[in-house]
């Protein structure tokens, strides 16, 4: 991560927003919807103001990170199983590589058709989603280096001992890899959820505002969730290395 | 992907089976596979399945060979230079985590719901990966390879077409390969958000319809998209890739 | 007759990890027509800054370059560079004809492209290499190729920056015969950089070491050893070890007092 501060990077951020402003107001840039950067950030105030940003983002991180949290529990108890257990891998494989094809987007309509427009549904689209990495990342990461797991059993370590002394540990990496990527598809497919079933949250929210013909506060709308992407992945990225320092270390993640 | 035991297939084939066996028909939520043909049928006999298909494809194809156009140039030029990399690094970087859901209410209002306003969105998304590879193969490319036209009085076009090009290929190809399959799934994601046209349009137009036999029939008709282009990009890598052995 | 190369009073500064450094200063060089000359000096002394320099891939600071009395300000025309890295130079894309193809395909048509390539793999030994990928050549084949890719440009000046560093000794002594004779049928004026004392005798005309820092030229040695030369007995004459001899001290190495011999 680079030390210094990145002025030229900041000032040509600032300078397309100043030139974006410039284009709008003199209506060289002219699309019947397109705000200027200050009518995104009046529509940002206007959010926050009468609470729908709140209440908005409160639902979809809700969802999310509840679809997510249950992908997790089954993902890398599921992905655990298959990485450890060769007969089970072999005997099913193929079948999550066959599943995995289908396009994640096209089951937002199955479980619209099964789960109405309730929260449910976004629920279990997020969870869906996320589950792909996080499973598949497990897998991969419980495919523990040969040599780790002969030192287990030079060591004399049970089973169980191996387990959670070596696999588990050497799998972190890959595991929390895996949940950062599960986090954000899981938000990005719930919001995917909110806009064409469930009316709730800030998918609900983009679209609305959209029909309502606000583009000021749907663009601001869009500037939020792009930051909730980053700050989720940053708080799971934190706390995994909070946790996990050592192993993270390892792979090279952390000084 | 070479080298899963085909047995593994035997659970989702047992899960079909068992499906067909037990389901009701006239279950609105879980009707067997065998009553998915017939639901699809309706549109295949008012043409709507091959004409939905060709949007979806037609969007797909033509989103993912602007978005590698744009991402190669682009990533090269970012690439080439450290300072320029500096100066739109953040601004890229924030375009990036805009996720593409996002975007398609937006670009829905502010260009109207066209094909064009389709591309638009694939286009953003998925020239990501190919911007990223192309940028980093670029910081590391040989200086000596840099030097090589130079000291040969190549002219400014034959240094780019006889050397960064083939160079830059493989990295392309990679990016490409991530891209492909996040083209399809944002082709399909806006057309089910937006019913535009395509394949997401007809899904969408039958989970409303409640049509849910219609709804599974789709839904393995597009799996059925995403396994080829898969298949194809994975073909396509190895045959290129096996050319360009010895490319560091 | 004035020399094809000439350095005046040369400098070059370039970027450091903690400011400018001084590279070269005040070096002066004078290369006659189908002159070999030698530039010698120990790792990081500048010899690659310098020939990078004559080659025009490097800006100078002060001071200037001249080549047929031209200013050089960017790769000149008829002067090419070979490189260490003979790897990262070939495109492993394209087989050994089309690599040594590359200068000059834009240039010419067809039929006289194809016969300088035809020359410049023979005069190196690898016509019956031409379909070959280059990953499947040898280290010591890859250079010939990258040699006759500069050959095919048929240059007035040949710059190679220790060509044949990367080589085994076996495999440098065949490439430093194959130069040779390359140079006497070409009459190209080769400056060839090398930290390699009994190369930089063995095959130049004269022979410039740089030294000090910022480097300049410290000593200039006239060659004076009959051509063609051998790898076995030019290198047990007299005349040859002397001149290596001098070469060494003018590096810094000084023989011990008790091991001197007389004369």
């Amino acid at each position: 991560m680079a030390r210094r501060v990145n002025l030229l990077g900041g000032a040509v951020f600032v300078a397309v927003l100043l030139v974006w402003e410039l284009l709008v107001r003199t209506g060289i840039l002219s699309f019947s919807y397109l705000p200027p950067p200050s009518d995104v950030a009046g529509g940002l105030g206007q959010l926050i103001g009468n609470g729908e940003l709140g209440s908005a983002l409160g639902h979809t991180l809700g969802a999310a990170l509840a679809g997510w949290a249950i992908a997790g529990v089954l993902g890398v108890a599921a992905g655990s199983v298959l990485g450890l257990v060769r007969p089970v891998w072999t005997y099913s494989m193929a079948s999550l590589e066959a599943l995995r094809a289908l396009p994640i987007v096209a089951f937002v309509p199955v479980a619209v058709l099964l789960y109405g427009f309730s929260v449910q549904t976004e629920i279990m689209v997020g969870c869906y989603a996320a589950l792909w990495p996080i499973l598949l990342n497990t897998i991969s990461g419980m495919r523990t280096e040969a040599r780790m797991v002969e030192s287990g059993a030079v060591l004399r370590l049970s089973r169980a001992a191996v387990l959670w002394k070596i696999r588990l540990p050497a799998a972190t990496p890959s595991i929390v890899v895996g949940l950062r990527l599960g986090l954000s598809i899981s938000l990005v497919l719930t919001l995917v959820a909110e806009m064409v079933g469930n009316p709730a949250g800030l998918g609900f929210l983009l679209v609305e505002k959209g029909q309502a013909l606000q583009p000021g506060q749907m663009f601001a709308a869009v500037f939020v969730v792009g930051v909730s992407g980053i700050v989720l992945n940053g708080l799971v990225l934190g706390a995994a290395r909070l946790a996990f320092r050592g192993q993270l270390a390892a792979s090279g993640e952390v000084a | 992907m070479k080298g899963t035991p085909v047995r593994g297939l035997l659970p989702l084939v047992a899960l079909l089976v068992l499906w067909q066996l037990t389901g009701d028909p006239a279950s609105p939520y879980f009707p067997p596979p065998s009553t998915w043909v017939d639901g699809v049928a309706p549109l295949v006999d008012a043409d709507k399945l091959l004409g939905a298909l060709g949007q979806t494809s037609l969007t797909f194809l033509i989103g993912l060979a602007i978005a590698t156009a744009l991402g190669a140039l682009i990533g090269t030029l970012v690439g080439a230079s450290r300072p320029v990399d500096r100066a739109l690094s953040p601004s890229l970087e924030f375009l990036r985590a805009l996720p593409a859901a996002s975007l398609v209410p937006v670009a829905a209002l502010v260009l109207g719901y066209t094909a064009q306003m389709k591309l638009v969105v694939v286009v953003l998304p998925a020239m990501w990966p190919i911007l990223l590879t192309c940028r980093s193969a670029r910081r590391s490319l040989s200086p000596v390879l840099l030097d090589t036209p130079r000291t040969l009085g190549l002219s400014r076009w034959d240094r780019a077409t006889k050397i960064l090009t083939p160079a830059l290929l493989p990295a392309v190809l990679l990016g490409v390969r991530v891209a492909a399959p996040l083209a399809l799934i944002i082709t399909l994601l806006v057309e089910i958000v937006t019913r535009v046209n395509g394949l997401g349009a007809l899904l969408g137009a039958a989970q409303q319809n409640f049509l849910s036999a219609q709804v599974y029939g789709l839904l393995t008709i597009a799996g059925v998209l995403g396994f080829m282009v898969n298949w194809v990009v994975t073909r396509a890598d190895n045959a290129i890739g096996r050319r360009m052995r010895g490319t560091a | 007759m004035s020399p094809t190369i000439l350095c005046d009073d040369l400098t070059v500064t370039l970027p450091g990890e903690s400011g400018p450094v001084e590279v070269l200063a005040g070096v002066r060089l004078a290369v006659a027509k189908a002159e070999f000359v030698s530039v010698l000096g120990t790792s990081g002394s500048g010899k690659t800054t310098l020939l990078r320099a004559l080659g025009g891939l490097l800006p100078v600071t002060s001071g200037t370059v001249h080549c047929d009395s031209t200013l050089v300000t960017g790769p000149p025309e008829g002067v090419v560079t070979v490189f260490q890295d003979y790897a990262h130079s070939l495109l492993p894309w394209r087989s050994v004809a089309r690599n040594v193809a590359l200068g000059i395909e834009s240039r010419l048509d067809r039929s006289e492209r194809d016969e300088r390539v035809d020359e410049a793999l023979t005069m190196v030994g690898l016509s019956d290499r031409a379909g070959e990928y280059p990953w499947r050549l040898s280290g010591g084949m890859q250079q010939r190729v990258q040699i006759a890719r500069a050959l095919a440009m048929r240059p007035r000046v040949l710059l190679m920056d220790e060509p044949f560093g990367a080589l085994d000794a076996m495999t440098k002594a065949s490439l430093q015969d194959q130069l040779q004779q390359v140079q006497e049928l070409t009459g190209t004026t080769i400056v060839f950089v090398t930290h390699d004392v009994e190369e930089a005798v063995y095959l130049s005309d004269r022979v410039v070491v740089l030294s000090g820092s910022p480097a300049s030229i410290g000593l200039s040695l006239d060659v004076a050893l009959p051509r063609p030369r051998h790898q076995i007995t030019t290198k047990e004459r007299a005349d040859y070890l002397e001149l290596r001899h001098e070469v060494y001290e003018a590096l810094g190495h000084r023989v011990p007092i008790a091991e001197r011999s007389h004369g």
